[in-house]
């Protein structure tokens, strides 16, 4: 029996995988029936291992002609009221934005995959980088709101591809999950207990059609989804829209629903809020990293601990909506911040605003390798140092 | 009971009477099959040119074609002696008029021998598109209004089937013209085994069976027909007009959506559309308007909806006259 | 007896009533086609509660908005792309695909070749007016040579795309193309590619009036609808030597049908058989 089989049944299993096999098991586990790709290195093993289990589910995977139509795809299998997912790296992802920003536009629940390479532009496709912080945020015109990932090993990729989906499910908006090329190439013994997961459903539209308004986000801000074939025969538009899914340009119209769709997430912290504080209480210094920098980070907490400074990390696990409240209180007693990242200081950048008044000095790499721990630990010994 | 007919029988009085002797020394027998493209006038001439030949003669068969799309007047000449000469027969030296359709039987019979030649038609009528001068429900077709009896009356020799209808009856109303092949064939003097085995060989194999009892119909209804006194007569039942829609057109117009482009007013064939004050359209001449539904089709924004109201009993007083 | 089989079809029936009147220009040909779809929807019976319809950006793109149906408009050029999606996530809804001459042929090109070839079952109608009219009449991939537009002021000089022998070339399993004026064979057309098994592909040549039309002083809508009407080489008469038809005349009609295996149904039969040996 195989690892999927096994996360299907309900026995846990402990395999040796890569991450990107994790993903898409992850994605299994959590219901996704629909993927739709296109090969871009480096997270095609994601699109090959779907290709292999969707249709053993009754699921369908497709290649789709480009990165555009695979987003495309999605989230047209999404309003179809299957949950849905793609996977790509830089490029891909740059191909994607317009469409990822109708499905937060319009609600439509779906995951994204990006595994970062290098860049810019084609840059280096086999090597990593975490340059895609900022696009995985900004990437698509307009304001809108988005989820985006971020986790740091491959048990981290499938817990945290099981809460994509429900993330996205939950909140009716695509969730990208940001990972860079280490950690979805990198292979590691893993518990997969998806089987006990019990994936969260999307809120459907119920009662007379003649009262249902698709856009009304009710008490919690989450509108109720109208399933094709259900008799409610709405509209969906990327077209900023009334609480009736039809095109408005009317002022208040539009303030009161692009409103409500800027603060939905704000409403939803505690669900979609996800870090972790390492050595954080009494930390003079705190490291704040993501993915594989966040690994090498915690060696180097680990080692500046047994000399005795106190070097704290913090590690965003939801990336965004950022963790602002959980990054000020870890960092509540810290002289100085060290942010160590592979680009020139996206995630830097963030920190310095959250915890303005603070110094925060960053460790920058884009040469395509990782940053090593006792690069970190040389930093962050310096600065607890006072140096 | 014997279907709708009307026939004129042969003088016993005349010397010509039965006039048809294929074996006539010198002149050239001459037989016109005309009616309306796609009907089978081409079917009927080849089986009788066919059978001619075999029987030694010697034949000539001449034709207009080609016309089958449009439904237009389709004609073929067939003459069969020891000798012949010319192609075509000449106005009045038709012996049998074999006619597929009642207007184009008429349109003919002036070549038809005077006093001895034999007119067989079916009174199938099909009406052209230019017979509908008027597009109005109930508005008279220009059609000729001649009845059987009147036509009959005029020839010396004459049958009016309704071979369409008995056609149909078999099954398949294309074989109408081979039931007119069997009214053909009693005038001539071939024996029936050698018609019934040139029809088999002409006709499509599935469909030899129906054709052979479509001939035997034919035949059998004019040695009836020759049979009977006096003539019998029945109203012609099939006669599919325009005319006979009995309704009343009504546009229902949505002025709210009307969006004054005026495609419906230039586009009405009747020309009985217009834009008002407010340049919202309207029915300016609702006793022209036919009800063909063009406005409502070709209005883009679906302010139109033509309605065609059951007129009953008004309407059936204008298709009387 | 009155022969009307038009009778029974209200248009309205399939409106959102409370959205009309439309925005369409006056006298914009895509109204009239969006009356065909719908008259061959009612024709064939089908479910509104099953239908989806998937749109573009562009004028066309906003006929979804307007039909009583589950409606999609997405992004400019995609629509063919979601409808992958959906049509393959939801084999039980019946997807149309409305899309325009730049949303098709230019942004979309590469959706509308690769939907062809994988012959999905989707019925793609592409309202072709020959110009961006939502932008204000711009040159599209089907403007006719020598055209004047916004954006060339010089008149056309790129050769414009023939979209129905794009199509057949893709492999698609139905095209065909037809004219405004003829409504009821447009529907019988649209009608026919509903029915078919896989991708069908209907070209409707529309008009443009109040940009393109005025811009190159093509007359009324009327004189433009007669136009195409008279320009028109239906593929009955395709092959036949002895009617007036220009050589260069607009081909209608069905011009292309195969009957290559649906993509859908081909994928869930192998998906079902590996299922079955494993």
């Amino acid at each position: 029996m195989n690892a999927i089989d096994t996360a299907l049944t309900g026995k846990s299993a402990v395999k040796l995988i890569s991450g990107n096999h994790a993903c898409a098991l992850g994605a299994i586990a959590a219901g996704c029936r629909f993927f739709a790709g296109y090969p871009i290195t480096p997270s095609s093993e994601i699109a090959e291992r779907l290709a292999r289990r969707l249709p053993e589910v009754d699921g369908v995977f497709v290649q789709m002609e480009d990165e555009i139509a695979s987003m495309a795809a999605v989230i047209g299998a999404s309003m179809g009221g299957v949950k849905a997912m793609t996977a790509t790296s830089g490029p891909g992802f740059s191909l994607k934005q317009e469409n990822i920003g109708y499905a937060a536009g319009a609600e439509i629940p779906c995951v994204i995959v990006n595994v970062m390479r290098g860049g810019p532009s084609t840059g280096m496709p086999t090597r990593p980088s975490q340059a895609d912080i900022m696009q995985a945020r900004w990437g698509s015109h307009g304001d809108y709101p988005i989820i985006v990932l971020t986790p740091a090993s491959v048990s981290e990729i499938y817990s945290e591809t099981l809460r994509a989906f429900d993330l996205a499910e939950q909140c009716r908006s695509p969730v990208v999950l940001l990972y860079d090329q280490v950690i979805a190439q990198l292979s590691e013994t893993v518990a997969l207990d998806g089987a006990g997961h019990a994936s969260a459903t999307r809120k459907w539209a119920s009662g007379p059609r003649a009262a249902y308004q698709p856009y009304d986000g009710g008490s919690d801000a989450i509108p109720a989804m109208a399933r094709p074939g259900d008799g409610y025969r709405t509209h969906t538009t990327g077209l900023t829209h009334s609480e009736s899914g039809f095109p408005t340009q009317q002022p208040e119209a539009v303030t009161r629903n692009l409103s409500r769709l800027f603060s939905k997430l704000e409403r939803h912290r505690d669900l979609i809020d996800s870090s972790e504080a390492l050595h954080c209480d009494d930390a003079d210094v705190v490291i704040v990293a993501i993915g594989i920098s966040a690994r090498a980070a915690t060696r180097a907490v680990e080692q500046c601990r047994a000399q005795g400074l106190r070097v704290g990390l913090f590690r965003p696990i939801t990336f965004w909506p950022f963790p602002e409240k959980q990054l000020r209180q870890a960092a509540a007693k810290a002289r100085a911040v060290l942010v160590p990242e592979m680009n020139t200081g996206q995630l830097r950048l963030v920190v310095e605003r959250v915890l303005a008044g603070v110094a925060v000095e960053g460790l920058h790499l884009f040469s395509g390798e990782a940053i090593t721990p006792s690069d970190i630990a040389a930093r962050a010994t310096a600065l607890a140092r006072g140096a | 009971m014997r279907d709708p007919v009307t026939t004129v029988r042969p003088d016993p009085a005349s010397p010509d009477s039965p006039a048809l002797k294929a074996d006539r020394a010198d002149d050239a027998f001459n037989v016109l099959i005309v009616g309306v493209g796609g009907q089978g006038v081409i079917m009927v001439s080849k089986v009788l040119a066919l059978l001619a030949q075999s029987q030694g003669f010697e034949v000539k068969q001449s034709e207009v074609h080609g016309m089958a799309k449009r439904g237009g007047s389709v004609f073929s000449h067939v003459r069969f002696g020891k000798r012949v000469w010319s192609p075509t027969i000449p106005k009045g030296d038709v012996d049998i008029l074999v006619a597929l359709e009642w207007a184009e039987g008429l349109r003919w019979l002036p070549f038809l021998k005077a006093g001895t030649g034999i007119f067989i038609c079916d009174t199938k009528r099909i009406v052209p598109p230019f017979a509908c001068l008027n597009r109005r429900p109930g508005a008279p077709l220009r059609y000729s209004k001649e009845t059987p009896t009147e036509v009959v009356t005029h020839v010396g020799e004459a049958y009016a089937i309704d071979a369409t209808d008995m056609a149909e009856k078999l099954g398949n109303e294309r074989a109408a013209n081979v039931v007119l092949l069997g009214a053909l064939s009693t005038a001539l003097e071939f024996s029936t085994t050698d018609w019934e085995r040139t029809v088999a060989e002409f006709v499509p194999k599935k469909t030899v069976a129906v054709n052979l009892e479509a001939f035997r119909r034919g035949r059998g209804w004019i040695e009836e027909a020759r049979n009977t006194t006096p003539a019998v007569e029945a109203p012609v039942t099939r006669t599919p007009t325009p005319a006979d829609a009995a309704y009343r057109v009504r546009l229902e117009i949505n002025p709210v959506w009307c969006k004054s482009c005026d495609i419906c007013v230039k586009m009405c064939p009747e020309h009985c559309l217009r834009l008002n004050a407010d340049r919202i359209a309207e029915l300016a001449e609702p006793e022209r308007c036919t009800g063909c539904r063009l406005c409502e089709w070709l209005c883009p924004d679906f302010a139109i909806r033509v309605h065609l109201d059951s007129a009953g009993a008004v309407a059936q007083q204008g298709l009387a006259q | 007896m009155l022969i009307d089989t038009a009778a029974d079809f209200d248009v309205r029936d399939y409106l959102r009533k409370e959205m009309m009147p439309h925005f369409l220009c006056p006298g914009c040909g895509h109204g009239i086609a969006l009356r065909a779809l719908l008259w061959a929807i009612h024709d064939l019976g089908l479910d509104k509660d099953r239908l989806a319809v998937v749109s573009g950006i562009g004028c066309a793109g906003r006929l979804s908005a307007y039909i009583d149906a589950n409606t999609f408009h997405v992004t400019h050029g995609r629509p063919l792309a979601y409808a992958t999606g959906l049509a393959l996530a939801r084999p039980d809804l019946h997807v149309v695909v409305i899309t325009g001459d730049g949303d098709c042929l230019a942004i979309g090109g590469n959706h509308l070749i690769h939907a062809c070839r994988r012959n999905l079952k989707l019925t793609c109608l592409m309202l072709n007016n020959e110009v961006y009219g939502m932008t204000g009449g711009q040159v599209s991939p089907t403007t006719s040579e020598t055209r004047l537009t916004t954006t060339t002021p010089l008149g056309n000089q790129e050769p414009h795309f023939d979209a129905c022998a794009l199509a057949t070339a893709a492999g698609a399993g139905f095209v065909g193309r037809e004219v405004t004026h003829h409504v009821p064979k447009l529907k019988e057309l649209i009608k026919a590619g509903l029915e078919h098994p896989g991708f069908a592909f209907v070209e409707v040549q529309s008009d443009c009036t109040e940009i393109f039309g005025r811009k190159n002083d093509m007359g009324s809508s009327s004189e433009m609808i007669m136009r195409q009407k008279s320009e028109i080489r239906p593929s009955a008469y395709l092959d036949t030597v002895d009617t007036p038809f220009r050589s260069n005349a607009l081909p209608t009609g069905i011009l292309a049908r195969n009957d290559r295996p649906e993509y859908g149904a081909t994928y869930r039969r192998a998906a079902a058989a590996r299922k079955g040996a494993s």
